[in-house]
């Protein structure tokens, strides 16, 4: 039984267009993903203490891009007041940038599978700009993670999962109930 | 435990022993060159060790276009500008820096600045940022601590917002690096001290944090095995070739390893205590070590465990825990006879660093690239721990 089901997918795999199409549905993936992260980010900004505590130190109007290399997708957003802006897609003159090396590298950080620190270890992301404000970005990456996956996932996506209090259960709760319309916000 | 995925990339020709120096002409003539930059700072060449390169080129065709020996400590972007000026304005085309980390780091900094056409380092930071074949460079390291003459990466320090940059590209390492004995010979006591558990931590680092690999690990291994065996003579005795050799090994096996494996937690605080204190980077590490060690052992005794035999303490089969601490053990009884013999200090207190400058030094550390490959997470309380702990 197993056989004809993998020759069928090796057929399948050998077709001249298949690396074409495997390549564009990874793409939209990541794109999918960003375009729902872009605006994640904002909600979970515009409410968490910590990020506001950490957006204290950056200067106003600092942008950072994440995306993929070589031709996207990717997001850039800005810090403003003591929030992150989403500024759309595509690099708009971004003082850093977290680029993936391809698409193989940025699905497993994207869809939960390991974290970024497990990327970076692995040397599959090029970054671009002040390293010491990367790491200032990369902290609050990590407290935007921890917010919008479920605990269930935290173990694989950061270093060392977070403890909630009922302050922050109730706040994530707030950071869920606000998704929703800041995606659509930004659709529109 | 084999890795999911790793990288290792070492393009440096080594040239290692008795008058290796002498084949620096040759070496550059083979790269297609003919009017070398010489870097360099104060000490070495105070030190003779000048004369010893000067006569290298005597009968060469490769010639010395200028010598810059204005290379402070803990060099600076202003610096390397400076130098990249001098490079052009003396019609070189390759670098050879004769010195510490802070020289090699400079040298390579330079290069970046001309290759890349640009007026200012600071254009060009990140990591992989680098697009173009940076110059010809040899390297000639005159302490064995930094490993710079085979890593990828130069460390230099932003003099306007007071830190410790790094720029880490594969085009950032060095054509030949070569040791010489007669090059470390004059280095004092503290210092080859100090260099001697810069080289410790390199290795121990590479072998214990996430980037570790089945090949950096044998580096690691191999530095840390000679630096058991021949640091505390080095230190006793300056003018032991045999040791001052095989330290220099040492230094470039461990500069193999973190280069691909990179460095952690010891670094990130040492590289802040460096921007915010000026204490030395061998010093700083020093210290830290043990502290970065135990507050990492419950993540990977397992790792920490087996560096034991390779400094001399038995292998132990019982629980990972013990078996690493008695590695952190073997580190303060490296440090405590070292402290002995040659006045290292093993205290931050002791090394200058003023207890109200903590936690400056905390939120320096934890913006430093090298926390992401530590394996456990560090936030600015943690930082602190840690440093009040070393203090």
């Amino acid at each position: 039984m197993i056989d004809p089901i993998r020759k069928t997918l090796l057929a399948i795999r050998s077709l001249p267009f298949y690396p074409a199409f495997q390549t564009r549905v990874k793409y939209l993936t990541i794109d999918a993903i960003l375009s729902f992260f872009g605006p994640a980010f904002e909600a979970v900004s515009s409410r968490v203490p910590e990020i506001k505590g950490e957006l204290a130190q950056w200067e106003d109007g600092r942008r950072f891009a994440v995306g993929v290399l070589p031709d996207g997708p990717f997001i850039t957003l800005e810090k403003r007041g003591d929030m992150v802006y989403y500024l759309g897609k595509g690099l708009h003159e971004p003082e850093i940038s977290m680029l993936f090396k391809n698409l193989d590298a940025a699905i497993p950080v994207f869809v939960g599978i390991h974290g970024s620190f497990k990327a970076f270890a692995e040397n599959r992301v090029l970054v671009k700009g002040n390293l010491a404000h990367t790491m200032e970005v990369n902290r609050i990456v990590n407290i935007v993670n921890a917010y919008l996956f479920p605990a269930l996932v935290h173990h694989r996506v950061l270093k060392r999962p977070p403890r909630f209090t009922l302050a922050q259960t109730f706040t994530k709760a707030r950071v869920y109930g606000g998704l929703i319309p800041a995606v659509i916000r930004h659709m529109i | 435990m084999m890795p999911n995925y790793y990288q290792h990339y070492c393009p440096v020709k080594i040239l290692s022993g008795s008058h290796a120096v002498s084949n620096i002409p040759y070496e550059l003539e083979t790269l297609g060159c003919s009017r070398a930059m010489v870097v360099t700072d104060k000490g070495v060449a105070g030190a003779g060790l000048l004369t010893i390169v000067r006569e290298a080129f005597s009968d060469a065709s490769c010639t010395i276009g200028c010598i810059f020996d204005k290379t402070p400590v803990d060099s600076s972007n202003h610096v390397v500008n400076e130098l990249a000026g001098l490079f052009i304005e003396n019609g070189c085309d390759c670098f050879v820096a004769v010195g510490g980390g802070s020289v090699i780091d400079t040298a390579k900094g330079a290069n970046i600045v001309v290759s890349e056409g640009t007026d200012d380092i600071l254009k060009l930071q990140g990591n992989e940022v680098i697009r173009k074949e940076l110059l010809p460079m040899i390297s000639v390291p005159t302490t064995s601590g930094t490993g710079s003459e085979v890593t990828k990466v130069a460390v230099i320090y932003n003099e306007d917002m007071k830190v410790k940059m790094s720029f880490v590209s594969d085009k950032l390492y060095s054509k030949v690096a070569v040791l010489d004995p007669r090059m470390t010979m004059t280095v004092p006591p503290r210092i080859t001290a100090a260099t001697g558990m810069d080289v410790l931590t390199h290795a121990i680092e590479a072998y214990t944090c996430l980037q570790k690999n089945p090949i950096d690990d044998i580096f690691a291994r191999a530095a840390i095995e000679l630096v058991r065996k021949y640091l505390i003579r080095a230190v006793e005795e300056g003018r032991d070739e045999e040791a001052r050799l095989a330290m220099a090994n040492a230094s470039l096996f461990a500069g193999i390893a973190f280069s691909n494996s990179m460095v952690g937690m010891v670094h990130s605080l040492a590289h802040a205590c460096g921007g915010v204190c000026h204490i030395p980077h061998g010093i700083a590490n020093a210290i830290l070590l043990p502290f970065v060690l135990e507050y990492n052992l419950d993540s990977i005794p397992q790792y920490i465990s087996e560096i034991a035999p390779m400094l001399g303490g038995s292998a132990f089969n019982g629980e990972p825990k013990q078996g690493a601490l008695n590695t952190i053990a073997l580190v303060r009884g490296m440090l405590d006879k070292l402290r002995v013999i040659s006045g290292l200090p093993i205290r931050l207190s002791e090394a200058g660093v003023p207890e109200d400058k903590l936690p400056d030094i905390a939120r320096a550390g934890i913006n430093d690239g090298s926390l992401v490959f530590n394996p456990v997470e560090a936030d600015y309380d943690d930082a602190l721990g840690v440093l009040k702990r070393a203090f």
